[in-house]
């Protein structure tokens, strides 16, 4: 792309859980971090982009958190905005960002997340199915996030014969890269195996509770800038070469299809605005609030066949050591959702990744990574494709 | 089912839809033991849920036309845990998405059968279960 834009500085706080603090406190918390370990001068954020973290308080306190926050800085941003699109609400705020900085608006863009997950045990579940149904034409079904996902594991189990073992494999592969990264809530357990996760408590079928992520807390900064700025920051700055979204319904029964996603669409704009093809593609990071995403998503990516998902997952390819790592931070599954935010997690680790920072699971292979991320139920879609060169 | 039996007062009565001025027809029809969708005059074809305009055209001109009540489980999951209190007596319970012969997909519980009965492209029917004062659609498989 003309005008190179690129990731210069990322910063994540450790995913947990922080009960004393409110999603504000995190923030704090998160900018603190960012500004220590990046030495960033008030000059460099010339933009400013966040995300309400407000999910667990039961509404939205924060809906004007950008003015709070560039307040808090000290800065007084050419571009500013509070923004929501679930899980993929930064990677739409990376390419919100990308598009300012090629316009000149600013050189530079900070973009925030912070959140806290809802006690699923306290009304909490309650809560967010009311948020992510249709309250007159869902939610009176009983109708709970895990079992909305299960509609598409169920229909992909139909139409291409993938079995809940393959879901369960993708669970696997998450929890051996979260045993490699000292910040993932799972990085002291145990390996997981197919049989582990299919004797969990059953959620909904075919998901059991080892499928689903882990709710946790955190939040995380991504600095987007001209290529001119990300060079003070590092001599190897993720790269934006591509990107792509898109949005296909609200409601799951209104999805066009529950097999081809909106994720297909964003993918192939992204590839097409980057002249790049599935095979130039080394690693990939996916969204995966349950273990039915990352295989279906790998599909629409064009990254293996269509219905082949669950075999690429049972090959051990997305592993450590394997072909084509997925995942590689321990995804949402293994180094724990953190709600509001969760969609910061694989963008900072694919960035990680392009930039050699992510220590002993650093891979041999890393010059272009796929960043993919939904929100809503699979409603609107984000691909960034990151690489080493301009 | 007995939502409507006053003799379990600890258990919550289950979601009542809201009546919205346009889908008056919808829940009407239900009233009266018939799936009653919006119509487009333009498309010639129905639509699920009912919206101010037809969601293909943007068409204003809606009329509204009994459909079969006829279709096939889309998809489905059978839920071994809910957060709704109003649901618990139902575990496990099976929550679809059905697609109406007709075209239009709905999302429902599949009732009057064994969970484990239920599969993708089951052949499902409409009937209607009371909700306070009114009646909603829901899916049972066809006898």
């Amino acid at each position: 792309m003309s005008n190179p834009v690129a990731i210069a500085a990322v910063s994540e706080m450790k995913p947990g859980r922080y009960p004393d603090k409110s999603g504000f406190d995190l923030y704090l918390d998160v900018v603190r971090q960012f500004l220590a370990e990046w030495s960033v001068k008030p000059s460099d954020i010339q933009g400013l982009l966040a995300c309400p973290s407000g999910m667990a308080e039961g509404g939205s306190n924060d809906i004007f958190v950008h003015e709070q926050l560039y307040e808090e800085l000290g800065i007084h941003p050419l571009f500013a905005d509070t923004m929501n699109a679930g899980g993929s609400t930064y990677g739409l705020m990376v390419q919100r960002a990308a598009l300012a900085i090629k316009q000149g608006v600013a050189d530079s863009v900070l973009c925030l997340g912070a959140g806290k997950f809802p006690k699923v045990g306290t009304g909490g579940a309650e809560l967010m199915a009311r948020m992510v149904s249709h309250e007159i034409y869902e939610f009176p079904y009983g109708t709970f996030i895990p079992a909305i996902y299960a509609q598409v594991a169920s229909r992909h189990m139909f139409e291409y014969g993938t079995t809940p073992e393959q879901f369960a494999e993708v669970a696997v592969s998450s929890r051996e890269w979260a045993l490699k990264n000292p910040d993932a809530v799972m990085y002291d357990s145990e390996p997981l195996t197919v049989a582990t996760v299919r004797g969990s408590r059953p959620i909904a079928t075919p998901f059991h509770l080892f499928d689903c992520s882990i709710p946790v807390e955190g939040g995380a900064a991504v600095l987007v800038t001209s290529e001119l700025v990300a060079k003070r920051f590092s001599n190897q700055p993720a790269y934006l070469l591509g990107m792509g979204e898109y949005h296909s319904h609200r409601n799951i029964h209104q999805a066009p299809s529950l097999t081809n996603v909106g994720c297909r669409y964003a993918g192939q704009q992204a590839y097409q605005r980057t002249g790049l093809t599935p095979s130039d593609i080394d690693f990939a990071e996916i969204y995966d609030a349950f273990s039915v995403n990352p295989l279906v998503f790998m599909e629409d990516l064009g990254l293996c066949e269509k219905g082949k998902g669950g075999e690429f997952f049972e090959s051990g390819a997305s592993r450590p050591g394997g072909d084509f790592p997925v995942n590689t931070y321990g995804g949402l599954l293994s180094y724990g959702h953190t709600g509001d935010a969760s969609g910061m997690s694989m963008i900072v680790e694919g960035a990680r990744q392009i930039m050699g920072l992510a220590g002993e699971r650093q891979l041999n292979k890393a010059d272009v990574g796929i960043v993919h991320s939904y929100g809503g139920m699979m409603s609107e879609h984000s691909t960034l494709i990151l690489g080493r060169q301009a | 089912m007995d939502e409507n039996s006053q003799s379990s007062a600890s258990i919550p009565a289950k979601p009542q839809p809201k009546i919205t001025p346009w889908a008056g027809p919808l829940w009407q029809g239900c009233a009266e033991g018939k799936l009653r969708l919006p119509y487009c005059n333009q498309c010639e074809a129905c639509f699920y849920y009912p919206r101010l305009w037809c969601p293909q055209c943007f068409n204003q001109g809606l009329s509204w036309q009994d459909v079969s009540g006829k279709g096939k489980v889309y998809s489905f999951s059978v839920i071994h845990q809910s957060p709704l209190p109003s649901y618990q007596e139902d575990l496990p319970y099976v929550l679809a998405v059905i697609e109406l012969t007709e075209g239009p997909r709905m999302m429902t519980n599949i009732i009057n059968c064994e969970v484990d009965a239920v599969s993708v492209d089951m052949p499902v029917e409409v009937t209607f279960e009371a909700r306070g004062d009114m009646k909603i659609p829901q899916f049972q498989p066809t006898i």
